[in-house]
Parts: structure tokens; sequence; C-alpha cells
């Protein structure tokens, strides 16, 4: 029946490649411009945020944790409004996960705050007894990269048009502009006056030595990012 | 009894009993999400297992047949045997529902799972709409301490202890240490009202020496209030001389003036709750996503624990 | 020429084979790890606070998926296709100088890229897409391998004496061409340095796409790298070494056509299934789901294809170790196959999605389909490239049964984590509250991922055994030098 295919091989790839590509084509692109339109309030990262998102990924907290509020009324409870498509809007890569080893995260910023990360990524079960989750001590110490945060705001605003330096509508009305620094310099001394803002609410004195000497820690950066996710 | 057969039993025994075994049958059984997985879960290990039954018991008894076809690769040949008539029968109806489903039975974009959430989640309100109306006492405690393990707990300890002064220790009304912050630096968390705060030092008063309050003072009053305005005959005459003015003569607070100090009660927690609050201790966020019925539980609760 | 049976060069068939075995064993110990850490949580400790960063769970387990996925199973496929190709096609390697060049490049670019994945991943170097992780520089080493691969597959079609394309080919090919397509577009991203005039890291990256969109892109990629890795390729090899070990012929040729098709077609359609109830449209999800419900019957045609073959071979089924890893193999196929589409159905997904019950399924397909498979593949080629039969039947035996039981743990204890887990976080108590906070689900789960650590343990110590088996065959007596027709010999 279909021997003739079988014996010619070219053709035979041509039709596999056809049947196996149609798909992709059909189911991925009708929705793509529709899918990526921001939502009224939804802001592009600041370059403390951005860094400490790098940091979230590097460390594969993805693995564990989800972003994605499903519509239905136990997760409402648990965590807060469903995820709204337009909310992603400037999540590069996007961080849904597959897994909920622990809880989701895509709103955490609305309940939990500065201080109980602190001690909660220093040790989780000295915080919540019997908790899986590992500590993340090395964060202290580790330097976050802002010259590389810089680097990706700089790509997104220019490649996709991210709006920094622009007002964003917000939700009541008014405006907000997320500042990118013009030079990298510009951009670091964005994310020290951030930072600071993040120490200052924090008890470990080497992280707020740190910062206090121009250093910005990985756990700064992430519990930005962590504020910033509501 | 054939092996095979006993060794099918057992794997469907045993998955469901891993079934059975998940089951929450305390609160599961009414959900249709629950009762459909499950039955999935049984269609999944029965299905499996009597098939591929099915083909062994053919490896037993039946032998190989059919024409053998002319290819030959590397000495695999192949017979010429048409397809199984239930696998093409099956594989058709799939085809056909699968059809059906999407264009006609649920045409694109017929279903809403918005829509589905919003009908879902007012059914569930008012179900509890009904239960709400009359519940007070002990069963508000116990529906406080479901919210307060799943909303409160992160923070305040499963024993509501603050966990090493993490958060505030909920068993006791205030700590000393936060009266005197308070007394020293004002307090704007709208604890009793929108916008009424309390002064910093530099707007207490105190009637008995006609001067703003000292740092003994200070001291002696942050010690009587958070021993439970007992004790430390010093500190009970600041008081009076300078906060009973708001807080009222027993530190029970004033509607729309000033908190209760004394004990916690159900309006001070709920506006907690509602607002956050930044204080000695630290950061507490608002807590969004309880309804006010769930506040007033929490509060109940709360109050329970409190001494 | 014509008279003499071919002297088939199985070279690079060999390293690839070794190397399925190195780096099963790496990623499968990688795995009982990190299974052990979910259990036990000091373990991220073990190794000291000072190493905690490299040894955690989180930084572990794309390690893990990564060696076992794209380590084991990608050098089983390579290593099979070395093999079968060359037999199938009836044309051996030592016949052109250039495709034997071309498979020792490839081999050697693939160990490198390796090296190079296992620094980055150790490194914390990923860009987080599950099966993707790896940045754009690798992605290009990647590329370079697969291109590799194309030339030699087809290059070996061109100059092949059997005119018609075996069907394990047809799989072969499909692999190839599924797997360049999906990585492809699931890898766009743009080097930040070079984009934002010289800042920071220059291997970093950023994605092409955005949130919802970056999502349904990359479980596009993800489920089909399921269908392209663990399942099109597998099935290559299952079509030929069943009848081949069996000495079987394969039960209907209209049966392989009419799957094979059917595959390519539905396969594609699924991967809304991964984000039932995310914020990608309707239409996306409820395509996924019923996609998946059709991908049943093409699935199991493969299968049943398999069964009916060893027809009246229940004899070879109960004395030949070798033969039950391959029923097995297709009794785990169908199982995870049927389990898949189960859980595509929107209400089950409702409790099965963020649950170990995933895990459960992904473990019943690896471990019982994949890893069965490329153990069975691997034992059958053993006497054949190294011309001396198996070191140990009974050891290969045993094997069977440890890792049989090793699977069941796995997925019975996933299964009621999984489900438990997926109930607890839905339910309301008598006052409309959560009934459970989340410690509360994961407080339960502890007897559940002691006992997977324990199934995955078993599972591991057989892979042992295999590689033990595999490694003193190559020393053991010698077979009689004319070519092996059907079933492995094997020694007590
Ligand atoms: C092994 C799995 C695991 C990994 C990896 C992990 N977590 Fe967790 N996480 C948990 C568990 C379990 C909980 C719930 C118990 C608790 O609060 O400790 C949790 C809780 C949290 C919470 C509190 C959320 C809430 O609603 O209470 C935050 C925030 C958090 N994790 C952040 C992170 C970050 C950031 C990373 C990566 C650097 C990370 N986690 C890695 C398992 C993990
Ligand atoms: C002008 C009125 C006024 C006076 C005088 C006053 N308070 Fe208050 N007090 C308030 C108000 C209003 C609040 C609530 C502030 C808020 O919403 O954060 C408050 C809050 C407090 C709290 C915090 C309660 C909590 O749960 O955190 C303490 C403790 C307190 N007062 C103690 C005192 C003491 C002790 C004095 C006397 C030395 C005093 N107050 C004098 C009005 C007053
Ligand atoms: C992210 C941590 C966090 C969560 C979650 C949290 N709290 Fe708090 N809570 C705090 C902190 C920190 C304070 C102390 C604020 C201060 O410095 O006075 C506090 C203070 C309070 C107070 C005030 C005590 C006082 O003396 O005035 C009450 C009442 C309270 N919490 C109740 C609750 C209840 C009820 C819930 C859950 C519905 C809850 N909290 C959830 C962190 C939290
Ligand atoms: C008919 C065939 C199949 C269907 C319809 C199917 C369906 C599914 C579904 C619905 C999920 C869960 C998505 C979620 O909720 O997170 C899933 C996950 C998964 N399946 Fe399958 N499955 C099939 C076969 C297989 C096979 C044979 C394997 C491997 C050998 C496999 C490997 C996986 C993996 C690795 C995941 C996890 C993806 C992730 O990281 O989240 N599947 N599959
Ligand atoms: C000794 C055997 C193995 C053990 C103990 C093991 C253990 C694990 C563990 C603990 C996880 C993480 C689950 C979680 O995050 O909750 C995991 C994930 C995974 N493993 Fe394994 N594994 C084993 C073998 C394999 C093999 C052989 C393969 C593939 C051929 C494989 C593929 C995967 C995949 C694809 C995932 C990701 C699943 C997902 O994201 O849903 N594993 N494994
Ligand atoms: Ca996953
Ligand atoms: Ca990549
Ligand atoms: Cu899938």
């Amino acid at each position: 029946m279909f021997h003739w295919l079988e014996k010619n091989p070219f053709l035979f790839a041509v039709g596999v490649f056809l049947t196996v590509a149609f798909a992709g084509v059909v189911s991925i692109l009708p929705s793509f411009a529709q899918t990526s339109r921001p939502v009224i309030g939804t802001t592009p990262y600041s370059t403390l945020e951005l860094a400490g998102r790098q940091v979230y990924i590097k460390n594969s907290c993805n693995a564990c944790h989800s972003q994605l509020v499903r519509p239905f009324k136990a997760e409402t409870d648990r965590y807060g409004h469903y995820s709204l498509s337009g909310e992603y809007a400037y999540d590069r890569p996007f961080l849904w996960g597959s897994k909920r080893t622990g809880p989701d995260l895509m709103r955490v910023g609305n309940y939990r705050t500065t201080e109980w990360h602190e001690n909660h990524m220093m040790n989780p079960a000295a915080i919540v007894p019997n908790s899986i989750m590992p500590g993340y001590a090395w964060m202290f110490k580790n330097i976050a990269d802002i010259d590389t945060a810089y680097a990706e705001q700089l790509t997104v605003a220019g490649v996709f048009g991210v709006p920094y330096n622009k007002p964003v509508p917000m939700a009541d009305g008014s405006t907000k502009t997320i500042k990118m620094g013009k030079t990298v310099e510009d951009a670091r001394a964005l994310a020290l006056a951030e930072a600071k803002l993040v120490a200052a609410d924090m008890k470990n004195q080497d992280v707020k030595d740190m910062v206090k000497n121009g250093k910005i820690p990985e756990i700064v950066a992430l519990i930005a990012y962590l504020n910033s996710l509501k | 009894m054939n092996k095979l057969y006993l060794g099918a039993i057992v794997v469907t025994a045993l998955m469901l009993f891993a079934t059975y075994v998940s089951f929450d049958f305390k609160h599961g059984s009414s959900d249709i999400v629950n009762q459909l997985a499950i039955l999935g879960a049984v269609i999944l290990v029965i299905a499996t297992i009597f098939v591929v039954v099915k083909y062994v018991r053919q490896m037993q008894t039946d032998t190989a047949s059919g024409d053998l076809m002319e290819d030959n690769w590397d000495g695999v040949g192949e017979y010429d045997n048409p397809v199984p008539t239930g696998w093409a029968i099956v594989f058709l109806g799939t085809m056909i529902w699968g059809m059906w489903y999407y264009l006609v039975g649920y045409p694109v974009n017929s279903y809403s799972q918005i829509g589905e959430y919003n009908e879902d989640a007012a059914a569930l309100n008012k179900k509890f709409e009904e239960k709400y109306k009359n519940l007070k006492g002990d069963e508000l405690v116990n529906m406080g301490e479901s919210v307060y393990l799943s909303n409160c707990s992160a923070c305040h300890g499963l024993s509501a202890d603050g966990i090493d002064g993490q958060a505030a220790d909920l068993n006791v009304r205030l700590e000393k240490k936060v009266v005197k912050h308070v007394i020293e630096n004002g307090s704007s968390n709208n604890l009793v009202s929108e916008g009424m705060s309390m002064p910093d030092r530099n707007g207490l008063f105190n009637a008995n020496t006609n001067a703003l309050i000292t740092d003994a003072e200070i001291d002696s009053v942050a010690s009587y209030v958070a021993n439970g305005f007992k004790g430390n005959e010093a500190g009970a005459k600041v008081f009076a001389g300078t906060c009973a003015a708001c807080h009222g003569a027993d530190g029970k607070g004033m509607e729309f003036v000033a908190p209760n100090i004394a004990s916690f009660d159900s309006s001070l927690v709920v506006n907690v709750v509602a607002n956050g609050k930044k204080g000695a201790i630290g950061t507490m966020p608002k807590i969004t996503v309880l309804n006010k019925k769930q506040k007033e539980a929490v509060a109940a609760y709360v109050q329970s624990i409190s001494k | 020429m014509e008279n003499r049976p071919l002297e088939y060069d199985y070279t690079v068939a060999k390293w690839f084979m070794f190397a399925a075995i190195a780096l099963g064993i790496v990623g499968m110990t990688i795995g009982v790890f990190i299974a052990f850490e979910l259990a036990f949580p000091s373990l991220n400790l073990v190794f000291g606070q000072g190493l905690a960063e490299y040894t955690n769970f989180s930084r572990l387990r794309p390690l893990h998926t990564d060696a076992v996925a794209f380590g084991f199973t990608v050098s089983g496929i390579f290593a099979t296709w070395y093999y079968v190709g060359q037999r199938v096609l009836k044309v051996s390697m030592a016949e052109s100088k250039f495709l034997m060049f071309i498979g020792k490049l490839q081999f050697v670019l693939y160990i490198l890229t390796v090296v190079a994945i296992v620094v980055s991943l150790f490194m914390g170097y990923t860009t987080s897409k599950e099966y993707a992780e790896f940045e754009w520089p690798v992605d290009i080493a990647i590329v370079v391998i697969w291109v590799l691969w194309g030339v030699s597959i087809f290059g070996l079609i061109g100059i092949r004496r059997e005119k018609s394309l075996y069907i394990s080919v047809w799989y072969y090919i499909a692999t190839f061409l599924g797997v360049a397509m999906l990585y492809l577009f699931n890898n766009m991203e743009i080097p930040t340095y070079f984009a934002s005039g010289g800042h920071g890291d220059w291997f970093h990256s950023v994605s092409a796409y955005a949130g919802t969109n970056d999502a349904t892109v990359q479980w596009w990629y993800g489920h089909n790298a399921v269908a392209f890795v663990f399942t099109v390729p597998i099935i290559a090899m299952i079509y030929y070494f069943l009848p081949k070990e069996s000495g079987q012929a394969i039960y209907s040729y209209k049966l392989s056509l009419l799957s094979f098709w059917g595959l390519m077609f539905v396969y594609l359609w699924c991967g809304g299934h991964h984000l039932l109830f995310s914020t990608v449209p309707d239409w996306i999800q409820t395509m996924g789901s019923v996609f998946s419900i059709v991908l049943i019957l093409p699935s199991w045609g493969s299968a049943i294809n398999m069964l009916l073959t060893l027809k009246g071979e229940w004899q070879q089924v109960a004395s030949s170790p070798l033969i039950k890893f391959l029923l097995l193999a297709s009794t785990f196929y169908m199982f995870s196959t049927l389990e898949g589409p189960v859980q595509a159905v929107k209400s089950v997904n409702a409790i099965a999605h963020f649950t170990d019950w995933i895990p459960g399924h992904v473990h019943d397909g690896t471990l019982g389909w994949v890893g069965f498979m490329i153990i069975a593949s691997a034992l059958h080629m053993t006497p054949r490239i190294f011309k001396r039969e198996i070191y140990s039947k009974g050891l290969m035996t045993a094997q069977f049964w440890i890792q049989t039981l090793g699977i069941v743990f796995y997925f019975t204890s996933m299964w009621i984590a999984g489900i438990t887990q997926g109930m607890m976080w839905r339910s309301h108590d008598e006052y409309g509250n959560l009934a459970y906070s989340f410690m509360d689900t994961v407080n339960v789960l502890h007897p559940y991922y002691t006992l997977r650590g324990i199934g995955g343990f078993l599972f591991l110590t057989g892979l042992f055994m295999w590689a033990y088996n595999i490694i003193k065959s190559a020393s053991a007596r010698p077979v009689e030098e004319s070519e092996l027709q059907s079933a492995s010999p094997m020694g007590a």
C-alpha cells in the first residue's frame, strides 16, 4: 500500500516532516499576539528584581514552585486571584513550573515579607517545622550579577520594546515608570538604591554591611524579586 | 489458576488499594473532580491489565499465523495480517468522537474555564452563607483555628508564639518592647479605623506632671501594660495620666478613638488582618484572601488563645 | 562479497552503548539521591554547607532529568541506530570512511557536550525550561551533533542495499526530524551580551517568547520531546529487537503502518495538556485534551503489534529474561500511554497537575519503557558486538525482578502521594475554609517519598548488575564464529 513511499527516503522524510510540523503552526500561531498583551498594572522588572529572578532561575526554584494560580476556588482561597495571561507579559522565560513540591509563588509578595524570607531562605525548617525545602545559605554571601540583569533589560527593551523609562498605566488610573540605567554604572546605582530599601528591613548584619559597602548579595536581589510577585 | 491471572489480580488490587488509601473520604467524596479522577485511575489500571492479559493468553495458547510478506530485514519478516478489529474500531471511534467534540459538542471557545470558576465560587459561597448566619461561640473559634493554621501559622507559628520573635506572640496581648516602641514612635496602622493614629512621644502629654512623657515613665507604663495592667503603681499612674484619655481607664479602648490594649478584641484583629501592621517586631502583610466571616473567626480564635 | 555475511562495524555503537551505561548510572544515582532528599531534607547538607549549593535538590534535579534524557536515553538511541541501521539497511559502516568519520566525530562532540552540560548545570547556568535548560552555546553544540547524526542516517540510507526502509528506520528518521524542529523553535533565545553591546555574562540569553506564549511553545516542545525522545526512537528499538530476539515475524505490517502515521499526526497536537487551567486560551487546552484521548490508539497499536508478535511464544517469555524485559517494556508503554491520556482529561488534571502523580506517570514510562528497552537492547547487542555470550543469565533474571519491583514501588507510592496531595489541596472544611495548610499536604508525603527512594534504589541496583554483566561479557567465553540469528546466548 505505502511501499512505494518506504522505498523513497526523501519523500518519506518530507511526508513525516509535514505531518509533524503542521500541528505546531495551527496550535501556536493563532493566539500569539492576543496572549502577550500586558494587563493594566503589570510593570517590567526593575534591575534588582530581574537580578533576583535570575537567582531564582539559577537555583531552579521552579523545580518545586509554580507561579500559576489556576481558576479553582481552593486555589484562589490559598493564593489569591487566578492568573491572567497579561500578567506574564514581561516574563522571559515564563516560570509557571510543572510541580508543586512547595506552594505556588505567583502572589507571594502579597502575604510574605522581607524579614520572613530572610529567615526562611536561610533555614526553612526553622520557620516552618518539617519543611522539606533546602536552605539557601550561600545566597547571603554570593554577589548578585547586576550587569547581566542590566544586559537583559537592554535586550528586552531594544528587541521587544519592553517599556523601560516609559510611563506604564496602573489600575487606579495613575502611571508608573520603571527606570533603567543609561549606563551600566547608572544601573548599578539604581540597583543599589533599591537594595538598600530591602536591606533596611533585614536583620542579618553581614548582609547589611555588604549593602552598605555597595555590594548586593544574591539574597537581597531574590527578596526584591519575591516581593514583586503580586 | 494461572500464575498470570494471579499476578494481574495482585497488581490490580494493589493499585486499587493505593487509590483507596489516597482518597480523602472526609472532604473529597462530594467533589465531582475527585470522583472523576478516581474513576480515571480505576479504569486505567483495569483496562491496561485486562488488555495485556488478553494478549499474554494468546502467547500461551495461540500460535503465530498469517502470510509472510516478501520483505525481510536482517532476518526480521512481517506478516500481512489485518489490523485487529477492536483496535481499528476504537481508533476510528475516538477520531470521530474527537471531531464531534471539537466541532459540534463543544465548538471552539464555547467553554470558558473562568465562567466555570465563577459558577463554582458562587455555589460554594452560597452554601456557606447559610452556615455563617448563625455561627458563634466555640464553632466560630473552631473555624478560626482552621483559618489560622492555613493563613497565619507560617509566621506566628503553630502555637502562635511568634517563632522566636519573628512575628507577634499572640498568646499575650502586648510585649513590653512593642509598647515602648509605640510610645516612642507613635503608630499608624489603622488599628481602630482609617487614619486614626497614635502620636509619638512628642505628642504624649502626662496630665499628672504637666509635661511630655519621660524615659522613666515610658519604661514603667510599658511594664504595666505588658504585664496585663497589674502591679507597678508608677506605671498605673502614668497610664491614667497619659493614656487613659484615649485607651480608657481600663485600657479597653474607645470606639473610633483608640484600640483595646488590655486584650485582643475582634475589631482589632480584623483590622490587623485587613490592613497589615508595621511595628517593633516587623511587618505583617495584609491578608487579602479571607472573607468577612473568616476574619471574624480568626479574631475569635486569637481571642480564645490569648491570656 | 555477495555470499559472505556482511562484517558490520560496531565501533560507534559500542562507544555509545558504554556512554548509555555510564550516563544511566550517573543520572539515576542522582535520581535516587534527590528522591531521598525529598524524604530526608537533611541530605541537602550531607556534603557540607560549603557544597550544598551544588548538592541541594533544586540544583541537582535538572542534572537528573538531563542526564537520563539526553545522556542515558539519547546515547541509547544513537547506540541502537549505529547497530540497527547497518543491519536493516544491509550496509556496513566499514564501507564508508566518510560515515565512519562522521559517526566518530559525533561521538567525540557528544561527550564534550555532555561535559559542558554537566559543568554548566552544576554552576547554575540554566534557562529554566524543562528539558531545554541549556544556554545558547550548548544549543549550538547540540545542533551540530544532531546534524552529524542526520548525515549519518541519510548517508547510510543513501548507500543501502535493502531498497525498502524497515519500520525501525521510519522511527529513527522521525526522531531526527521531530527533535530538530522542536529544539530549534523552543530555543529561540537572544544572547544578552551581544544584544546589549557587551554587558554581563556572555553565555546568558533571554527567551524570544514571553509569558503565555513562552509556555505554549515550551510545552509544544516538552510534550513532543517526550514523543521524539522517550517514545518514537524507543519504538524503533522494540520493532527491531523484539522480533529479532524472539525470531518471530512482525504480527502485522498494516498495524505498523497505521500506528506510525497515526502517531506522527496525533502527537503534535497534545502539548496543551501540560497547560490545562492555565492562561493559555481554552481552545488550545481542549485540543490538547481531545487529541490525548485519540493518541491512546496509535500508541497501543505498536504495543499490541509487539504483543501479538510473541503469540505462541510463551516458553520464550518464561525462559528468557531478555524477552521478559521486552514484554514488560511493551506493557509499561501501554500503561503510561493510557495513564497520560487519563491525566489529560481536564477534571483529572485538576487533581493530577503539579502533584507527584505526574512524576509517577513519568517514571512508568521512563523506567518501565525507556529504561527496560535500552537495557534489553544493550543485552541483545552485547553478544553480537563482542562475539561473546552474555556473562550471566541468572544475574539478568535477578536484575529483571529487582527492577520490576523497583518500578512497582515507584509508581504505587507516587500514585498515592499525588492523588492524596491533589485532593488535600482542593478540600474545604465544614466552614468553607481550606481544610489543610500547605505543610499538612507536605507532611503526609514523607512515607511515600521514602518508598519511592527505595524503589529507585532497587532500579539503580539492577542498573549496576546490568553494567557488570555487560562488562564481564566482554571477557567471557567466546561463542561460535557464525553470525548469531535470534535468541542471545547466555551463560549460567
Ligand atoms: C525541595 C523543594 C523546594 C525547593 C527546591 C525550593 N522550595 Fe521553597 N518551599 C518548599 C516547600 C515544601 C515549602 C512549604 C514549606 C515552607 O514554607 O518551608 C516552600 C515554601 C517557600 C516559600 C513560602 C511560600 C508560602 O506561601 O509560604 C517561599 C517564598 C519559597 N519556598 C521560595 C523558594 C525559593 C526562592 C527557592 C529557590 C531558591 C525555593 N523556594 C526552593 C519546597 C522547595
Ligand atoms: C491621642 C490618643 C492616644 C493616646 C494619648 C495614646 N494612644 Fe495608644 N493608640 C492610639 C491609637 C489611635 C492607636 C492605634 C494606632 C494604629 O492604628 O496604629 C494606639 C495604639 C496603641 C498601641 C498599639 C496596639 C497594638 O496592638 O499594636 C499601644 C501598645 C498603645 N497605643 C499604648 C499607649 C500607651 C501606653 C499610651 C500612653 C503612654 C498611649 N497609647 C496613649 C491613641 C492613643
Ligand atoms: C508574613 C508574616 C505574617 C502573617 C502571614 C501573619 N502575620 Fe500577624 N503579624 C506578623 C508580624 C511580623 C506582626 C508584628 C507586627 C508588629 O511589629 O507589631 C504581626 C502582628 C499580628 C497581630 C497584632 C498583634 C498586636 O499586638 O497588635 C495580630 C492580631 C496578628 N498578627 C494576627 C494575624 C492573623 C490572624 C494572621 C492570619 C490571618 C496573621 N497575623 C498572619 C506577621 C504575620
Ligand atoms: C498517549 C501518550 C501520553 C499522553 C497523552 C501523556 C499525557 C501526559 C500528561 C497529561 C502529563 C501531565 C501534564 C501535567 O499535568 O503536568 C504528562 C506528563 C509527562 N509525561 Fe506523559 N503522556 C503520554 C505518554 C508518555 C510517555 C510514554 C512518556 C515517557 C516515557 C511520558 C512522559 C511524560 C513526562 C516526562 C511528563 C512530565 C512533563 C513535565 O515535566 O511536566 N508520557 N503526560
Ligand atoms: C533510579 C531511578 C530513578 C529515580 C530514583 C528517579 C527519581 C526522580 C526524582 C526524585 C525526580 C523529581 C521528582 C519531583 O520533582 O518531585 C525525577 C524527575 C524526573 N525523572 Fe527520574 N528517576 C529515576 C530514573 C529516571 C529515568 C531512567 C528517567 C528517563 C529516562 C527519568 C526521567 C525523569 C524526568 C523526565 C523527570 C522530570 C519529571 C517531571 O518534571 O514531572 N528518571 N526523577
Ligand atoms: Ca516537570
Ligand atoms: Ca536553550
Ligand atoms: Cu505531554
